[in-house]
């Protein structure tokens, strides 16, 4: 899988292309414009990483010289803007996704891992480990053909998972993911652990093994 | 309080009536002079033609005699008499106050009087003329009058012209006030003085327009700075973040090293919050956002409901709802969401474990109560960074931005707290 990270902020990229690179992802690294559009003229990537502000030109237009190009690259706006008009003309122009600076990597790897799934498997987009499998478009999940009820949130949080493999995952970072901006806010990250809990519960009952592990008292770690 | 005309008008009245008061015993001086030297002049004049027509007589002296005696008999106020001496006297003017024998009341007259020595038929006669002038007081008194009657017609003018003046004369600074009233600051409009041809208040409007283009130009440098800040800011966080998440991979961290890592995350996470708000409020107060919209107010709280769910339910609060169906408001949709989420996330923050929250919705207003324990400072509440409670959690930005969405759209917001209940409450009446 390759992957081209267009930012042009060093350190930023870096860790970016560390955390994939880890992940079996063969990450590229373009820090400018020109360098973006040489790269992406001459190579196929499986995602791109956009930042929209370069300092030598607008990523937006890169997106939509893509998009004229009809290539195929699932493409992620990664942007310190937060305004929504962005947002929303970056996906209207065809971006898949749209992350917000500053974002966990995990968020990051969850969600170049479902857009190169899509892409890849559109329709039949089913993961299969050992005796789990996930429906991810029909948005099930069943051990050893067994069907298990999993609610949005628990769901959610088994692709996230599965999207950073072998990783470990904070409570906190797992409390920004499953409450979006207001996770600061609340005075306590419970509610994360109710959610694992259940999670868990459900996979253990339904007599799949424990990928699942806690790792430091209240970090969280898919082992596959 | 009075009017700057009207504070001028009281020392010129003064002045007038000292001025006109003063004129009193001049014009008495002045008509009284001119009165008695009129007077002596006709005196000496009738002196001189009595004197004249008895020579012309060529009377005897025994006529003469006759005559004179006739003469002072039938001449009122007049006397002719025969000279002691031989000397002749000189002639003397005089002035005197007395009875007038010639009318029934008995007032006292002045008289102007002439002694004069006049010859006839060649002996030495002395001739009294006294003509009646008028007295003091009753000159004193018809200037008085007169004098009384003109500083009433100035009084009175001057009133007139005052009011009258005081529309004309001050309407371009009334018009440069009304301006000045209606002027806010973060709405970044200059403001176009009418011209007037008023020397004051042209310097005064330049002055004026001067100032305000200054706060202008200050307050929107205020502003750029705290948009560049933040978003100076967001690149750096990003990078202290995903190190985190980096460190977080390598093996053999201990627990105390994990919990280190995750209490960084926590800062981090507020710090990328307080960064977001601060972003948030310059772009509500540089207008970056499109108010036109149709919001559906009433489908925006029960999403937001549904969202911040769990999080009620954990707390073991009770949540009690009187929503309108359908309300609609015209604003911003993101911006109500945010005010609407902000509200719920004060109240659940604030609401103590098992306590009670109500939000009732209908076309002019929604309102957030919670339970609580003490009243909350109002004047301070919606200012930037002054948190009123204990809990370190929040960002001291929420009710900022909830004023100023409200702000934003020209709706108005109120905090009470009554019978341990604290109310917020949004107003969507335009101001």
């Amino acid at each position: 899988m390759k992957i081209l990270i267009i930012e042009d902020e060093p350190d930023l990229a870096q860790s970016i292309a560390e955390y994939l690179s880890d992940a079996q992802y063969l990450c590229e690294l373009a820090s400018t414009f020109k360098q973006a559009l040489d790269k992406i003229e001459t190579y196929e990537y499986d995602c791109i990483l956009l930042d929209v502000m370069l300092p030598d030109g607008n990523g937006i237009k890169l997106l939509e010289l893509l998009k004229q190009e009809q290539k195929q690259e699932g493409v992620i706006i990664i942007s310190a803007k937060d305004a929504l008009e962005d947002k929303i003309k970056g996906l209207e122009i065809g971006a898949d996704d749209y992350l917000t600076k500053p974002f966990h990597l995990s968020e990051l790897a969850a969600r170049v891992y479902s857009i190169i799934r899509r892409k890849q498997f559109g329709n039949h987009n089913i993961i299969q480990q050992q005796e789990l499998s996930i429906d991810l478009r029909a948005k099930t999940v069943s051990v050893h053909d067994q069907h298990v009820v999993l609610t949005k949130k628990e769901f959610d949080l088994l692709v996230y998972f599965i999207g950073n493999k072998n990783r470990v995952i904070s409570k906190s970072t797992l409390a920004e993911h499953l409450s979006g901006d207001f996770a600061d806010m609340l005075d306590n990250h419970d509610f994360v652990y109710a959610h694992i809990k259940n999670l868990k519960k459900k996979l253990n009952e339904a007599h799949c093994s424990p990928y699942l592990k806690t790792i430091y008292g209240t970090g969280y770690k898919w082992e596959a | 309080m009075k009017n700057l005309l009207q504070k001028s008008l009281k020392p010129f009245i003064i002045y007038a009536l000292l001025v006109l008061a003063a004129s009193v015993p001049v014009y008495y001086l002045l008509v009284d002079n001119i009165w008695q030297k009129e007077l002596d002049e006709h005196n000496q004049i009738v002196a001189a033609r009595t004197a004249y027509q008895l020579n012309q007589l060529q009377l005897n002296q025994k006529e003469l005699d006759s005559s004179i005696v006739l003469w002072n008999r039938m001449q009122p106020e007049t006397s002719l008499q025969k000279a002691e001496e031989h000397t002749p006297l000189k002639d003397s003017s005089y002035t005197l106050t007395r009875m007038n024998t010639y009318t029934p009341a008995h007032v006292a007259d002045r008289f102007r009087g002439l002694r004069k020595n006049i010859k006839v038929n060649g002996t030495s006669y002395i001739l009294t003329i006294e003509t009646n002038i008028e007295e003091t007081e009753e000159t004193v008194l018809v200037i008085a009058l007169a004098t009384l009657l003109f500083f009433i017609v100035l009084v009175v003018g001057l009133v007139i012209l005052n009011r009258r003046l005081s529309q004309k004369l001050w309407q371009p600074f009334q018009s440069t006030l009304k301006q000045l009233k209606s002027f806010r600051l973060h709405q970044q409009q200059s403001i176009h003085f009418e011209t007037s041809d008023t020397l004051e208040f042209e310097q005064l409007n330049e002055a004026l327009s001067k100032l305000i283009h200054n706060n202008i130009a200050a307050y929107a440098i205020q502003k750029e700075f705290t948009e560049n800040a933040a978003h100076e800011l967001q690149t750096p966080l990003a990078i202290i973040k995903n190190k985190l998440d980096l460190l977080l991979q390598k093996d053999a961290l201990t627990d105390r090293q994990y919990q280190i890592i995750e209490d960084l995350n926590k800062s981090l996470s507020r710090i990328s919050r307080i960064n977001k708000n601060l972003l948030l409020l310059a772009k509500i107060e540089n207008q970056q956002f499109d108010a036109t919209q149709e919001v559906n107010i009433s489908a925006l709280i029960e999403q937001s409901i549904k969202v911040l769910g769990e999080h009620i339910e954990h707390k073991g609060l009770e949540i009690d709802q009187n929503i309108g169906t359908d309300i609609q408001v015209k604003g911003n949709i993101t911006l109500v969401e945010l005010l609407i989420q902000n509200l719920l996330l004060n109240a659940i923050r604030h609401t103590p474990a098992q306590g009670h929250i109500r939000i009732v919705l209908h076309a002019q207003q929604l309102i957030f109560t919670n339970s609580g324990t003490n009243a909350l400072d109002s004047a301070k509440l919606f200012q930037r960074f002054t948190r009123q409670s204990n809990d370190t959690g929040g960002t001291g930005l929420g009710l900022a931005i909830i004023e100023q969405i409200c702000q934003f759209h020209g709706w108005t917001v109120h905090y009470a707290f009554q019978n341990g209940t604290h109310t917020f409450s949004v107003d969507f009446s335009k101001r």
